[in-house]
């Protein structure tokens, strides 16, 4: 009972959280409800032990690839989100063939390699990519009303639902994937690699998968991204961006399934909200760079490594019960 | 905080078309001013990052600027005299970011006008512009379009200007035959190129090689250099490559012993380039952005207010950190200014009817709206440009020369180099 009473106050809390926003901290929610996705997209490839550098690249992908179905091909802008997602998810299935030749320090960079080579696609081909200025005027989700609720998607609060809807899906799809067999099967692949191996486990088999997932999700992200700005370019898609995903990742801890939200969410708040809020607007990289190296002094583990000293206690004062009973 | 509207069937649409009370309490463009209450301005741009040298100075330009009105008794409007403050937002060249600023510019802080560098990041401000009516500024000409009406390029033509330098040198040193260059690829680069295409060509000047475009991620530049110099040219273009990369270009030209001429658009921060350099080196070094304390821009011609005054100030609080954008943004906030007085509101749309009523006072001389061909609409005040070289050490203006004239001379050269590089406005993705 306890547990749907939280999930319904949660939900209640997430609908009502714009409406205690302003209106630039709303647009910085539906940013941050779409970097979610991102993060805990690489989260799972992250499952199979292996650290990607384009992971970016490949959200972009999905943004370029929306974008171009809709403004080109007339395509729907919810099903060009979809087929968005499916594109990076091919194409990561294309990928998998080179890179997963390589393990470890090789498959980082060479999903860096393999991240340059699209973005210089993109940049070298005008038609269709837009060269280096890249597409705008990309089609908004279209407005619709649900009678009690007007969606103006130029608004973000309407962008927000409509994105955290979908976010949520895709968090829910990815937890019962982590949990399931094959979820197991990842984590197998990861730490025990030669004895899951040796139990008939195909290893590049499930890397491909996991890389495949994790990018069809991270492609979904970036449409949703491309739909609300109204245009991608290859330099919103570049290192620099992957740094500051690998830091809410690293920051958050990708042992739980609730870490890199974490450090997605807090990271964001700081950088975004509270040094602008503070006045330290061009001084934001000297204290986010200092954020990063105490957190990683002082947390090795993450940020989830702090929750998860409330949990065992719980678990333990739970099992205490039962035996005193 | 409850939210600024309710959510049940109550879009931004209608309330746009229904609600001026509520307008003004969200701080829209139509939001009037109190007698005696600041005027906002809004300064959008990357105040961090690469490109931060093309937004910081000039921020800081405007705080001199602001200080200098507001010491004189304000902006006149036609409810009497209102200092003027800037709110800045660092979109650090990111069209999202870019939104959010513009978001909070407008709605949070009721700014009347908003300057930005423009490039990679005005499409994600675009819509925004397009939704409130917001009047919006560029540094870049190619932000330009029909589509949004009330984004203006007073400053700068970036980059067709470079035009009169290429011009100044193949009259003034008719020896040099031959050129090649190098950019980096993205937004700023290529309609640069194509420029200087064009300028080269009308000059008759040859060049001996396509254009080197680098990676914007690239570090070392000492094989770019190598292949630049490899044609043995008598001109090393460095067209609009960042400060970051011009200073590291110089320094190899330098160092692999370049006897020849050096053109760019800007030579930003020029005096670390002497020291990394020589003073012979980079002795008739050509670019577009003069020094302030230039006696050639205290000429009646020129509307910028006390130019050397504003340089001195400018290097006592930032010593070394002069650059092509420091007076820019202030250039701008001196035409914004005039106009609103003129239209005794500081109101976006009555500003932008004002500007746009005639001639404009350009910081070097008189100008026109012009740009129908390149942009698809008449935003940009175009009229004279300095040719600047550095002679002895010290930023030098060698002569103004005039756009419009070029342009009418060559302005089929420029167009046909520019759909080359699909840089026309109808050409953009």
């Amino acid at each position: 009972m306890l547990k749907p009473m939280m999930f319904l106050l949660g939900a209640a809390a997430l609908i009502a959280l714009p409406h205690g926003l302003s209106f630039s901290q709303q647009e910085i929610l539906v940013f941050m409800v779409i970097n979610i996705l991102l993060v805990m997209s690489y989260r799972l490839l992250t499952l199979t032990g292996e650290w990607s550098l384009g992971h970016v690249v490949i959200m972009g992908v999905g943004a370029y690839a929306s974008a171009l179905m809709t403004k080109n091909l007339g395509v729907p802008v919810p099903l060009g989100m979809i087929l968005g997602g499916v594109a990076a998810a091919l194409l990561a299935v294309l990928l998998s063939f080179p890179l997963f030749r390589m393990k470890g320090f090789y498959f980082l960079i060479g999903s860096f390699a393999a991240g340059e080579i699209i973005r210089l696609i993109w940049k070298r081909f005008r038609e269709p990519f837009g060269g280096v200025r890249g597409i705008s005027g990309i089609d908004p989700m279209p407005d619709f009303s649900i009678g009690f609720y007007s969606f103006d998607f130029f608004e973000p609060v309407s962008y927000y639902y409509f994105a955290g809807a979908i976010v949520a899906f895709c968090l829910w799809v990815l937890w019962r994937i982590e949990k399931s067999p094959v979820g197991l099967t990842f984590h197998a692949v990861h730490w025990q690699d030669k004895l899951a191996q040796a139990s008939g486990v195909n290893l590049r088999a499930y890397r491909t998968l996991a890389f495949a997932i994790a990018s069809g999700f991270a492609g979904i992200a970036g449409a949703l991204q491309a739909h609300y700005v109204g245009t991608v370019n290859p330099n919103s898609f570049d290192i620099e961006v992957m740094v500051f995903v690998l830091t809410w990742a690293i920051v958050g801890g990708t042992t739980t399934f609730y870490g890199p939200i974490l450090g997605c969410v807090l990271l964001t708040v700081i950088n975004e909200i509270v040094l602008r809020g503070m006045g330290f607007e061009q001084a934001r990289p000297l204290f986010y760079g200092a954020i990063m190296i105490l957190s990683i002094l002082f947390l090795p583990n993450g940020l989830e490594s702090i929750v998860q000293k409330f949990i065992p206690r719980k678990s333990a004062a739970k099992s205490d019960r039962k035996a005193e009973a | 905080m409850l939210s600024k509207y309710i959510s049940k069937g109550f879009t931004r649409r209608t309330f746009l078309k229904t609600s001026a009370a509520a307008t003004a309490a969200l701080g829209l463009p139509k939001v009037a001013l109190a007698a005696g209450e600041p005027i906002k301005i809004g300064f959008l741009a990357p105040l961090t990052g690469a490109v931060a040298a093309w937004g910081k100075p000039g921020l800081d330009g405007c705080m001199i600027w602001a200080e200098r009105v507001n010491a004189a008794g304000g902006i006149m409007l036609a409810d009497g005299p209102h200092p003027v403050e800037f709110v800045a937002y660092d979109e650090e060249y990111d069209p999202a970011k870019a939104r959010t600023g513009a978001t909070k510019l407008i709605r949070e802080d009721g700014v009347s006008f908003i300057m930005m560098l423009g490039g990679d990041p005005w499409p994600g401000v675009q819509p925004v512009a397009e939704r409130t009516g917001m009047l919006f500024s560029t540094l870049l000409p190619s932000d330009l379009s029909p589509d949004t009406k009330t984004l203006l390029a007073p400053a700068e033509v970036h980059p067709i200007y470079n035009v009169t330098g290429v011009e100044w040198l193949a009259q003034n040193k008719p020896e040099l035959k031959t050129a090649v260059m190098c950019a980096q690829d993205d937004a700023l680069g290529l309609p640069s190129v194509a420029t200087y295409l064009a300028a080269f060509e009308a000059a008759g000047i040859e060049m001996l090689d396509e254009p080197l475009l680098f990676d914007p991620a690239t570090t070392d530049f000492a094989p770019v250099v190598t292949r630049l110099m490899a044609k043995n040219p008598d001109i090393i273009c460095l067209d609009t490559c960042y400060s970051d990369y011009v200073h590291p270009i110089a320094e190899q030209l330098f160092q692999q012993n370049f006897k020849g001429q050096i053109i760019s658009c800007t030579a930003d921060f020029y005096d670390q380039m002497i020291a990394k350099t020589s003073k012979e080196f980079m002795e008739g070094f050509i670019f577009q952005f003069p020094d302030f304390d230039d006696p050639a821009l205290n000429a009646e011609n020129v509307n910028f207010q006390d130019p050397n005054g504003f340089y001195a100030e400018y290097n006592k609080r930032h010593p070394g950190q002069w650059g092509a954008v420091s007076w820019e943004y202030a250039s701008i906030m001196d035409l914004w200014k005039v106009a609103a007085e003129k239209a005794g509101s500081a109101d976006p749309e009555a500003v932008l009817a004002a500007m746009k009523d005639g001639p404009g006072n350009h910081a070097f001389g008189e100008a026109e709206w012009w740009g129908n061909e390149l942009f698809g609409i008449d935003n940009a005040l175009v009229g004279d440009w300095p040719v600047v070289a550095i002679e002895d050490g010290k930023a030098v203006i060698k002569e103004f020369r005039s756009i419009p004239d070029w342009y009418n001379r060559h302005g089929d050269l420029l167009i046909k180099h520019m759909q080359a590089y699909g840089q026309m406005w109808d050409q953009r993705g």
